[in-house]
């Protein structure tokens, strides 16, 4: 049974993917990346594309747009839309379990 | 294996268009989304009908698909016939997004593979390099093991090319290292675990989400720990020392101040999740009262109740909520 080497694992919270890390988990093309930062619909931190870092929420939103974009044709704006209201309902779940309710 | 006939999943006849796959799967999307379907089993359903549009919604995938499936029913005994795929290409398109847990075992068999129509496309002699694709899936871990760190097993299903290029859907099960103080929702990137590169080229990572079994006494948010502080009547009036037992078994002992009320708060700080920036431990004072049915207890009530007639309990919890008193607690 393969056990991974400690090195290999890397934890990622803060900005911890490059564009290219983030194109190839997301299975996107960086002018798809690109032209979603420049209209604010995901976050990377630093000002130019060679230096974005992106972190683990913005994968997460990255598969949740893309496959809105392919499945239901939705236009950038609406699949963001809805990846901002699937964070609203899990900070929301978050909140009941908290207040033991979940 | 058995069969799926992936019409009948989405609802629609083997000649509709692909429009009308589309169509019928938005619908399907709508009814059975997790996050808003009232059906008891939204999840699988929401896998299946993924899966059944990831099948059709390709035109290579759908005329491979439909190649095999002519007579076959749902459920039915099947097993691929060998170099079933003879003659068919895939670009591996409109699967991306999906779980490595999500697809069947049907699927995986027939579609899941990394490029096949670039393999096929590599003449004798020539040399393909493609690196691996990623894949993602999740992990549930306890409490404990995230405050400590831990290995745990994770088990997936992926397609594996061997040395004369035929696919196979193996097994493999892996050890994770669990990084101490590990919060929901993180990723962990295991470096080279994804899916097999071609030509050489290297492998790609897995993904694994952070999800927290729910615990028994503890509620997660975050970096922050919840739990309720069940004290003793006097202990909550006149204040007390008391012990909290932490997930990995110490004791902290926490001072609740005098005069505290069921559902006040108090906040250890730096004693939630551990890590870089440890979240805090949040203790809800719960007021637990003696049993009337003991005599002793109930004479002191009656005691109370003689004594302290001018006391209106509801007067004081509007008085409570208004001054909405929030207190954090030394830790001793």
């Amino acid at each position: 049974m393969p056990t991974n080497d400690e090195a290999l694992v890397a934890l990622l919270d803060e900005a911890g993917l490059t564009l290219e890390d983030l194109c190839r988990a997301g299975a996107v093309a960086p002018e798809w990346v690109s032209e979603r930062v420049e209209a604010g619909l995901l976050v990377a931190r630093r000002g130019e594309a060679a230096g974005w870092q992106f972190d683990a929420v913005a994968l997460k939103r990255v598969r949740c747009m893309v496959r809105l974009e392919r499945d239901f044709d939705a236009v950038p704006e609406l699949a963001a839309l809805v990846a901002d209201l699937q964070a609203e309902i899990e900070r929301l779940r978050a909140r009941l379990q908290r207040a033991g309710l979940g | 294996m058995q069969f799926k006939d992936y019409y009948q999943v989405l609802g629609v006849p083997r000649d509709a268009t692909a429009e009308a796959i589309k169509k019928a799967y938005r619908q399907a999307a709508r009814k059975f989304h997790p996050d808003v379907s009232k059906e008891p089993d939204a999840a699988a359903r929401m896998s299946e009908v993924n899966e059944a549009y990831a099948a059709l919604s390709d035109p290579e995938r759908r005329a491979a698909y439909d190649a095999i499936g002519q007579g076959r029913r749902q459920g039915e005994a099947f097993t691929p016939p060998p170099d079933w795929d003879a003659g068919f290409e895939f670009s591996g398109s409109g699967a991306e997004g999906m779980d490595a847990g999500e697809f069947s075992d049907f699927f995986a068999e027939l579609f899941g593979r990394a490029r096949p129509g670039a393999r096929r496309h590599a003449g004798p002699g020539a040399r393909f390099e493609m690196r691996g694709s990623d894949h993602h899936a999740k992990i549930v871990l306890d409490l404990e093991d995230a405050w400590r760190g831990a290995t745990q097993q994770v088990t997936l299903r992926s397609p594996q090319v061997d040395a004369q290029g035929r696919v196979a859907l193996q097994q493999r099960t892996l050890d994770v290292k669990i990084p101490p103080g590990v919060k929901p929702g993180q990723l962990i990137r295991l470096a080279g675990q994804g899916g097999a590169g071609q030509g050489g080229a290297p492998a790609g990572d897995l993904f694994l989400e952070v999800h927290f079994r729910p615990h028994a006494r503890f509620r997660i948010d975050g970096a922050h720990l919840v739990c309720d502080l069940p004290v003793a009547p006097w202990e909550a009036a006149l204040g007390a020392v008391v012990p909290v037992t932490l997930p990995d078994g110490s004791t902290l002992k926490v001072r609740v101040p005098a005069g505290a009320q069921s559902g006040r708060q108090l906040t250890v700080r730096g004693k939630g999740l551990p890590g870089a920036t440890p979240g805090d431990l949040e203790l809800v004072v719960r007021v637990v009262l003696p049993s009337a049915f003991d005599p002793r207890a109930r004479k002191l009530y009656e005691q109370m109740a003689a004594e302290l007639a001018d006391f209106d309990a509801r007067k004081v919890a509007a008085a409570e909520a208004a001054r909405g008193e929030w207190t954090h607690a030394d830790e001793r």
